[in-house]
């Protein structure tokens, strides 16, 4: 517990801070909450470092000369003659330090951030609005609360058969991203495809007005970001600001997710793993080794051979195949283009190392229905040892235990032999679920993510597949 | 938690490799038991103990300047009272009470039986096979010897010391011109390969020789075999074994040396022997069962307790098989092999220490001690 106060008078103080800032994006709500949680700030970087940048170097200035005048202050009230109110004085500015530190960074954050950052990035928003309103190309915006960037990648990687497509990297999906993306085309381009990111109501409407869609996706929706939106409603409406824009454009709905699908309207098209209404699959199997089916409609039939893994792949898969078919490829084109996607960085992406286990990295993936048709693929692998590593999933609000517990009960039905929880405050309602359903494997703990990844190579056996399931970052701890 | 030493480097040729199987797999896998306070006893080339938590990190012996860190560290203190405490000395002193060793050391003043000796007397646990199979296995010509004399086949051999060389070469030349080229010298003491030369004439007998004087006084020479396969096979147990895969190391190279094994060994290697070893080894049941019988009848009469590796030579056009060495510590353990029959890291680790403890409480039931009037009666007429 000392150790603890101690920390706050430590000379890393004024680095966890800011880079407490930075993980939270600048966010003020979630610096202070996440300040509020923390007890030692001396471990504060755990799975990253600060990033050093203009503003995070100013910010760390910043911090430093408050608890520089602090302290002087107190020097001085003392120096100047004694006597037992300076005393105590002089006492209480030593203690308070790092406390006006922490929330007085705040007030020149806002500074930055009202006059600087933000004129700024009006006028840099507003620059990549009036090029897009030129490009003639066609603009596809995906949104949904998952499943977006692996949409925007299998649609890429298809129409890339017969289109110049472009699409933002990473995540960038606000507007001063995909402004930044913007920057960089070169203007022949004739498709391009945006992720919508969506935190708060109004979000999806900000992104479409810069974007101009002309088609859209809704990968589906769920507790993901359930934190910030509070309800699942506000979260559906947010997504679907998106139909509201595109009106009589040709919007694609997740079919197999329930919340998606009843709010879609009679002229959206769905999609899933059996097919739309164009199209239908037959004969869909999954492995380590990718995914494959047979694609008919009236007179044409495709065979699908992609690397992606598990049957939760199909459905967009097929969706970007209509939108490639719609958008004029070949049969040639599209089979060729389905047949090269592969999985992505971090999404149920295979890695076999010299000794002969098989990691599954799904560290991006942390929402309930990726959690599920992860573990329904994992089911679905036999001769196999299987291992389950997972931090739980962040931002689950008032449905946090529910979900956790659900995850273990998936796990104990799959039979999974050996699941290995990170301690944190979420992790034990998936051991709950666990028991629940008299899961019959093996459960292993760890203090963090880092200590589990060291210890799985002396754990695991040629031939072991290891899932990692998202990542924990250091904000919620 | 119980607290658990692991000791390694110390004065031998294989110093950095113990450092090696001390990290990989021993540290590694008992910190990721998540059950031990794991202590790192680090026994420098010149003699002096270390010991500090951070060396649990093997990145922490590949910095350039790891040596001058070193030494800015305090030498630490052992003490024998009722088992084994590591003390830190100074005005800040802490002890430890180590509840169980883990020996980590190839070669001499380790796996020699010297370092098993110590933990005998601090009357703590250690892991691993116990003084008298380590000292006899450690000296080839000693481990030819109890074999033979047990009927175990092992190819034939001449030895000597540097002295015995010095004074009577001719006599020794002559001993050695019954052997039937290629033969292999070997210092007598070492492992790993290390000064091992393999001669295919006289003419380069003279040098082979001064190699291996070079690393040890006593020195074997042996018969190399036609048409040889070499097969390896580690074994773990007391009283019941288990054997592990039987193995043969591939080598495009003269022999399997030191860099083979250590540096350009694995599928990921580099080197001339890219491919490590064919596991497990294509060979006939009649010889694998051969194998396994002449395995575990070695790892009997040698005493051996905890794991041991025995290393064969198979003569693949009359399928005689020789048994070569004995190995009371295996490089790594061995865990590659070990994986492949099923018995992860951390399951070898705890299995051995579940092995050691076993060995530890029968040892508690025999009685070392006799009571006698001896003294009363010394200075008398006879004793």
């Amino acid at each position: 517990m000392i150790k603890d106060w101690i920390s706050r008078y430590g000379l890393k103080f004024p680095r966890s801070l800011i880079y407490m800032l930075q993980s939270s994006e600048y966010n003020i709500g979630e610096y202070l909450s996440w300040m509020r949680r923390t007890k030692n700030f001396s471990h504060v970087e755990k799975r990253k470092t600060l990033v050093k940048n203009p503003k995070s170097l100013l910010l760390l200035a910043i911090t430093w000369l408050l608890l520089i005048a602090v302290y002087s202050t107190a020097l001085f009230v003392i120096w100047h003659g004694y006597s037992i109110r300076r005393l105590y004085v002089f006492f209480f500015l030593l203690w308070a330090a790092p406390y006006i530190a922490s929330y007085g960074i705040i007030i020149p954050l806002l500074i930055i951030k009202y006059i600087i950052q933000r004129p700024i990035e009006y006028f840099i928003v507003k620059k990549a609005r009036t090029t897009l309103a030129a490009h003639k190309g066609i603009k596809i915006a995906i949104a949904g609360s998952f499943g977006k960037t692996s949409m925007r990648e299998i649609l890429k990687t298809v129409l890339s058969e017969g289109k110049r497509v472009a699409a933002p990297p990473h995540s960038y999906n606000t507007p001063l991203g995909i402004s930044k993306f913007i920057k960089t085309l070169k203007g022949d381009e004739e498709v391009l495809i945006f992720e919508l990111g969506e935190y708060y109501p109004g979000d999806v409407r900000k992104l479409c007005k810069l974007i101009q869609p002309d088609m859209g996706v809704i990968t589906g929706i769920n507790q993901a970001h359930l934190q910030k939106f509070k309800t699942l409603k506000k979260t559906t409406d947010t997504i679907f600001e998106l139909s509201d824009w595109l009106g009589d454009k040709p919007l694609y709905v997740n079919g197999e997710n329930i919340l998606a699908k009843d709010h879609a309207s009679s002229h959206h098209i769905l999609y899933s793993r059996e097919g739309t209404k164009q199209w239908m699959v037959t004969n869909p199997t999954t492995g380590l080794s990718g995914t494959s089916f047979t694609l008919t409609n009236e007179d044409k039939q495709i065979t699908i051979q992609s690397k992606l893994l598990g049957l939760h792949q199909i459905g967009p898969l097929v969706a970007a195949i209509d939108i490639a078919s719609y958008l004029g490829l070949s049969e040639e084109q599209i089979a060729r283009g389905t047949n090269n996607t592969k999985p992505f960085d971090h999404r149920l992406e295979p890695k076999q190392d010299g000794s002969g286990v098989i990691t599954l990295d799904d560290s991006y993936n942390g929402n309930p229905d990726g959690v599920t048709a992860v573990i329904n693929f994992l089911a679905s692998l036999h001769g196999h040892r299987r291992w389950y590593v997972t931090p739980g999933l962040v931002e689950m609000g008032v449905q946090t235990e529910s979900i956790h517990k659900e995850i273990g009960r998936q796990l104990a039905t799959a039979n999974i032999e050996k699941v290995v929880l990170i301690k944190n405050s979420v992790t034990t309602d998936i051991e709950q679920g666990l028991k629940e359903s008299q899961f019959s494997g093996e459960i292993m703990w760890f203090e963090d993510a880092l200590a589990a990844f060291a210890a799985l190579p002396h754990l695991t056996l040629p031939g072991d597949v290891v899932l990692l399931q998202n990542d924990w970052p250091d904000q919620y701890n | 938690m119980k607290n658990i030493a692991v000791i390694f480097g110390g004065k031998s040729a294989e110093h950095d490799v113990s450092i090696i199987t001390a990290h990989t797999p021993i540290i590694s896998s008992l910190l990721a038991t998540g059950q031990y306070e794991v202590w790192p006893i680090y026994i420098t080339k010149d003699g002096a103990w270390y010991c500090d938590q951070f060396m649990n990190d093997l990145e922490y012996f590949k910095k350039d300047d790891w040596h001058n860190q070193l030494t800015k560290l305090k030498t630490i203190h052992l003490s024998f009272d009722n088992g084994l405490t590591v003390i830190w000395p100074g005005l800040l002193s802490k002890q430890i009470k180590i509840d169980l060793v883990f020996p980590s050391m190839h070669g001499t003043f380790g796996e020699d039986g010297s370092l098993m000796g110590l933990l005998r007397m601090a009357n703590v646990p250690f892991i691993g096979c116990d003084l008298f199979a380590s000292a006899v296995a450690m000296d080839k010509v000693l481990t030819k010897q109890v074999l033979a004399s047990e009927g175990l086949p092992v190819v034939p051999y001449v030895w000597f010391t540097k002295h015995d060389w010095e004074l009577n070469k001719s006599t020794l030349s002559e001993k050695i011109s019954h052997l039937k080229y290629p033969l292999f010298i070997k210092p007598v003491h070492l492992g790993s390969s290390i000064g091992i030369t393999k001669v295919k004439n006289n003419s380069e007998l003279e040098n082979a020789l001064e190699v291996a004087f070079h690393y040890d006084d006593k020195v074997l020479i042996e018969e190399g075999i036609e048409n040889l396969i070499e097969v390896t096979l580690p074994i773990m147990g007391n009283e019941t074994l288990q054997c592990a895969a039987i193995e043969r190391p591939l080598n495009n190279t003269e022999f399997f040396d030191f860099n083979d094994k250590y540096l350009s060994g694995g599928t990921k290697g580099n080197g001339v022997n890219r491919q490590y070893s064919e596991l497990p080894a294509q060979i006939n049941d009649t010889l694998t069962n051969q194998i396994l019988d002449l395995g575990q009848k070695t790892y009997r009469i040698l005493g051996c307790s905890g794991i041991a590796r025995i290393d064969f030579l198979i003569d693949d056009q009359t399928k005689n098989v020789y048994v070569n060495e004995v190995n009371t510590l295996p490089g790594s353990l061995y865990q590659h092999n070990w994986k492949t029959i099923g018995i992860s890291n951390v399951e070898l680790v705890t299995r051995l220490i579940n092995l050691a403890q076993e060995r530890f409480d029968s040892q508690k039931t025999t009685t070392y001690t006799f009571s006698s009037d001896i003294l009363k009666q010394s200075g008398g007429k006879k004793i």
